[in-house]
Parts: structure tokens; C-alpha cells; sequence
């Protein structure tokens, strides 16, 4: 009995004893390291604002220190939450810590990180001649060997598809696909399945649309983002009209509504009851 | 020297002599009738007056105006106690349109640069303005006066403009900082209204909603005071036994915690040999990171990034 108290004493000593402090860690690295981790649990919960306030503050804090990784790493992820926030400007204006600044020696992995954000951001608002050339330059500097490769294919496949140029969006879709399968990052697979239903049905190829958007609509839910979820079935929708099943088109409406309204998702609801109302 | 003429050339002569004149005479009078008649002097005229302190501007002629209409002009004007006594010619079938409370006041008919007229600015009462009344007079202000009066209205604006510029001068902040900083507060106000509103609508709905659950809380109160009641004296026994049972217990704790230091005596070597065995295996772990066949199987796969994805090339904004 008194062997297994020391034994759990000991254990509990072990868990609770505080992390010996790095003896070169300045004030301004902890807060750093702070901010960061702050921003990172807040736009986990979903407070992005505040989560934008303290990479804010963790991009003045590594600037202050000329660390360019936490300054490349920081100005992205506050790109990434002003988009979140729809705050497309704000979001432009983050990226340009790492594109417009030559003097700072930030990494091939972190340059490339920016380029294909502001490829994506370009994108997002109708400017696709600006995130065909920042895409096109993200992947130079992938060269075909990166993490990123299957994201920038998307996004260039995502480019052709609004440019008009389906049939050339679904080949890079198509091989976005490909190199995305067996990848931890499985939501570019989704994105890229999705992006090749899209660009098959636009090139009037309705039923062999339907496969790969069912596959991402299956993957999107086990990821489980409901903002993707509504996509698929909103794409599916459209390609099972086309298709002429319109009992499964309007089966793929009304989730496509339920998951818009169980997100407070206006604009989306919306634009599935004009669908139904088809 | 007598000169022949002929007998008859000049016979009737007198005659046409007096016809010429009496057309001439006819022409002239025709002339100064319409020359009457274009100056008014076959319009019956009546007089007002007014007096005003200062008459500079004011000019015999100058047409008088009834709602930028002429209605007369100004006939005479003469020193009088007080100032100048200026009499307005006004034809008569026009009295009846000018209230008895009108004014006149010196104007000009396009803006400071136009012909100077006397405006009547009509009043309020019904009762018509008799002949030769008096009406009031107000003078126009010179374009000096007009320059003094803004300069005495601008220069603490001005002062205060200046006071400001210097504060932001002061305050270190750059004013395109402070303007940007402004356009994207004004930016965010139309979402903090529909939040605002948003809200206020949840709290009448919540309200009505407490009101409601409030009466059932009452009512469910109400029965678990009547509970209550009849289980206090149950309880109170069994809270006496309870307190029984933990003072045992205590007591038992405490030969445990007598017990524990014992072992907690005997165990501190071993506790800082496993601190010490801790901090070195973490500081292995930290330099086998740093090696280089081992760095890539210890890397984070997050690296502290939020994910890149070519989703959000889709649209706009995130829904929470």
C-alpha cells in the first residue's frame, strides 16, 4: 500500500512539475510565444477577432525582433483570419509583410506560403489574372515537389473553371486529386473532387459529375466542415438536374437548405430555395 | 430790284406752311404721350416712406420690388430727424398686395454683384398697407461688413482646427493612421448595427421567454418548498449520523497523512533522481530533434500554421 502512494506521488509530482525555462528566452520571445498561442486558440473556438488582434500583436512583437519565420508565419495566419472575418483588404495588406519586403531573408517554404494565400485571396474576389500569376509563381517555387502542390493545383484548376477553360480546370483537378490521395491533408482531396465535379458538369458532363462530388461530399463530412458540406450539396444539386434526376436533385436541395439554415447561413439558404424553387 | 415771279407758284403757301406744323405739333405730342405713358404717368401713384439712418445706395429712380416684381421706384429722398426719409413711388393698384407689417430692405438682384433695388418683403398681416405709410427699413450689409462677420466666425474655428493639428502633431500618430483607422471603424458599422439589432430582438424574445419559464419556476418552487418541508426533519437525522461517519473519517485521514509524510520521507531521493532522469531525457529529446535523420520525424506538422486552403478561393467570409 505504501509503496503504490510513493508510486502515485511520484507520478503525480512528475505531471505537475513546471517546464524547466529556457535560459535564453527573452520577455519579448514569451510574448510572443504567447500571442501565437493565444491567436491559435482563439481561431480554434472560432473567435476570430480576437484571434486577428493577437496575430496582430505576435506579427509587431516578431518584427520587433526581426525574426522573419514568426513574421512570415504570423502575417499568413492573419491573412488567413481577416478572410475569415471578410475582411478581404485587410487580409491583402497582412500578406504584403512577406511579398513586399525583399530585405528580409524569409524562407522558400514561407514565400511560397504567401504567394498561394494571395493566390487564393486574389481569387476569392473575382481577380483571377492575379491569382493566375501568383499561383503560377507558387508553384515555380514548389516545383512540382512541395506540401502545397495538390493546394496550388487546386486553386490554378479553381482559376480555369472561372476563366471559362473547364475541360483544362478538370485535368488539374484530376491531378490535384491525384496528388493529394494517401496525403494527410485530405481536404485538398475534397477540394480538388469538388472543383472536378464543378468543371465536369460545366463541360455538360452531368452523371460523370456526380461521382467525384458524392466522394467529397463524403469526405467533407467526415472532416466535418459544414461550409463545404453545403458546397457539395449544392454542386450535386445542379449536376443531378442537369442529369435529369430530379428527385435526387431535390433531395440534395433540401439538405443543402437544412445545412445553410443550421448554419445561419443566409445567403447560402437563399440561394437554395431559389434551387428548389426550380 | 424787283424780281418777276411767276403768278402762281407760291398760292396756298400759308396753307401748307400750317398743315406741315400742325402734323409736326400732332407728331411731337403723339411722341411725349408715349413717352408719358411708357414713364407711368398716366398710373395713378401713391407714396410710402421710410427713414433710414444711413442712405448710401439708395439712388432717385432706383426701382422698388414686390416679390422681384417692379411695383415702383424711389421718388424722392430728403434729410429728416433721424436720418433720411426715403419715398417710395409705388403704383397704386399694388398697395392692396403689400401688407400693412412689410418691410423694405436694401438689396441687390443677383446676389452681391446685381443692380441695387429696394425690396419689399412682404409681412403676415391681412390688413393692406395705407397711402403714405411709414414702413421699416433694413439697411444691406456691405461686403466688408460680410467679410468682418465670417472672419469672426472663422477665426475660433480656425484656432481650433490649428489646436487639433497641433495635439496629432503632438501625439506622435500619423493622420493617414488615424484616417484608415477611422474608415475601417465606419466600414465595420453597418455589421455592428445588424449585430446591434440582432441582439435587441434576442432580448425582447428572451424576455418574453423569461417571463413565461419564471411563472413555471414559481409554481415548481413553491412544491419544492412543500418538499423541503416535510424532509428537513428526515434529514436532519441523517445529517447528524453523516457527521458521525466524517469525523471517523478524519480521523483515519489523518493517521493516513501521518503515514504518507513517512513515505514521502523515504521516497525524496527517489523523486530527485527521477526529476533529474526527466530533465536529461527531455534534453536527449530536444537534441535527437536537432539531428538530422530524426529532425523530419519529430517535425510538427502544424508548425503553428492556420491551414491553407484553396477552399477559401471559393468566397467570401466564414461562418462561426
Amino acid at each position: 500500500m505504501r509503496w503504490l502512494a510513493a508510486a502515485l506521488i511520484v507520478l503525480a509530482a512528475g505531471c505537475g512539475s513546471a517546464p524547466a525555462l529556457k535560459g535564453g528566452d527573452s520577455v519579448a520571445k514569451s510574448r510572443l510565444t504567447d500571442a501565437e498561442a493565444r491567436a491559435a486558440a482563439l481561431a480554434k473556438t472560432g473567435d476570430y477577432a480576437g484571434a486577428a488582434r493577437h496575430y496582430g500583436e505576435a506579427l509587431r512583437i516578431a518584427t520587433s525582433l526581426e525574426n522573419a519565420d514568426a513574421i512570415a508565419a504570423n502575417a499568413i495566419n492573419l491573412s488567413i483570419v481577416q478572410q475569415w472575418l471578410g475582411r478581404d483588404a485587410e487580409a491583402r495588406a497582412a500578406l504584403a509583410a512577406v511579398l513586399d519586403d525583399p530585405r528580409t531573408p524569409f524562407s522558400e517554404r514561407r514565400k511560397l506560403q504567401a504567394e498561394l494565400r494571395r493566390a487564393i485571396l486574389d481569387l476569392s474576389s473575382g481577380n483571377t489574372g492575379a491569382a493566375a500569376v501568383w499561383a503560377g509563381q507558387a508553384e515555380r517555387r514548389c516545383n512540382q515537389g512541395c506540401e502545397y502542390a495538390a493546394t496550388i493545383l487546386n486553386v490554378r484548376a479553381q482559376v480555369e473553371l472561372e476563366s471559362g477553360h473547364a475541360a483544362e480546370a478538370a485535368r488539374l483537378a484530376q491531378a490535384a486529386a491525384e496528388r493529394s490521395r494517401g496525403n494527410a491533408a485530405r481536404a485538398e482531396t475534397a477540394n480538388a473532387l469538388r472543383t472536378l465535379g464543378r468543371a465536369r458538369h460545366a463541360q455538360g458532363e452531368a452523371l460523370a459529375a456526380l461521382e467525384p462530388l458524392r466522394q467529397a461530399l463524403e469526405i467533407d463530412r467526415e472532416l466535418g466542415d459544414p461550409r463545404k458540406i453545403l458546397a457539395d450539396l449544392s454542386a450535386l444539386a445542379r449536376a443531378a438536374d442537369a442529369a435529369g434526376d430530379l428527385a435526387a436533385a431535390r433531395d440534395y436541395k433540401e439538405r443543402g437548405l437544412a445545412v445553410s439554415r443550421a448554419m445561419n447561413d443566409g445567403r447560402g439558404a437563399a440561394e437554395m430555395e431559389v434551387l428548389l424553387r426550380r | 430790284m424787283n424780281i418777276a415771279l411767276p403768278p402762281g407758284r407760291f398760292s396756298g403757301l400759308l396753307l401748307k406752311v400750317n398743315a406741315f406744323l400742325a402734323i409736326a405739333l400732332l407728331m411731337v405730342a403723339a411722341f411725349m404721350g408715349l413717352v408719358a405713358y411708357k414713364q407711368g404717368w398716366f398710373v395713378r401713384q401713391t407714396m410710402i416712406h421710410f427713414v433710414t439712418p444711413n442712405a448710401l445706395g439708395i439712388n432717385k429712380g432706383m426701382p422698388v420690388k414686390l416679390h422681384g416684381f417692379t411695383v415702383g421706384s424711389v421718388s424722392e429722398m430728403q434729410l429728416a430727424s433721424g436720418g433720411v426719409d426715403v419715398r417710395l413711388s409705388l403704383a397704386a393698384e399694388y398697395l392692396m398686395r403689400i401688407p400693412q407689417d412689410s418691410h423694405a430692405r436694401h438689396a441687390r438682384e443677383a446676389g452681391v454683384i446685381g443692380a441695387s433695388v429696394i425690396d419689399i418683403v412682404p409681412g403676415k398681416d391681412e390688413r393692406a398697407l395705407a397711402e403714405g405709410a411709414q414702413i421699416s427699413f433694413e439697411p444691406a450689409r456691405g461686403i466688408s461688413e460680410i467679410i468682418d462677420d465670417f472672419r469672426r466666425q472663422a477665426i475660433p474655428a480656425f484656432n481650433e482646427v490649428k489646436q487639433a493639428m497641433t495635439q496629432v502633431g503632438r501625439s506622435g500618430q500619423d493622420i493617414t493612421e488615424i484616417l484608415a483607422s477611422l474608415r475601417v471603424e465606419v466600414e465595420h458599422l453597418p455589421a455592428t448595427h445588424r449585430a446591434v439589432r440582432k441582439l435587441v430582438e434576442e432580448a425582447a424574445q428572451t424576455t418574453a421567454e423569461l417571463g413565461r419559464q419564471t411563472g413555471a419556476t414559481l409554481q415548481a418552487v413553491e412544491r419544492v418548498a412543500g418538499t423541503m418541508e416535510r424532509a428537513i426533519p428526515a434529514l436532519s437525522e441523517k445529517l447528524a449520523s453523516g457527521i458521525e461517519s466524517i469525523d471517523a473519517a478524519a480521523t483515519q485521514l489523518k493517521k493516513t497523512g501521518e503515514e504518507a509524510q513517512l513515505t514521502l520521507k523515504s521516497a525524496r531521493p527517489l523523486l530527485d533522481h527521477s526529476e533529474t532522469a526527466a530533465r536529461e531525457a527531455g534534453d536527449v529529446l530536444t537534441a535527437a530533434k536537432r539531428i538530422w535523420p530524426l529532425s523530419d520525424s519529430f517535425k510538427e506538422s502544424s508548425d503553428g500554421m492556420l491551414p491553407i486552403d484553396s477552399f477559401e478561393a471559393q468566397g467570401k467570409g466564414r461562418t462561426r
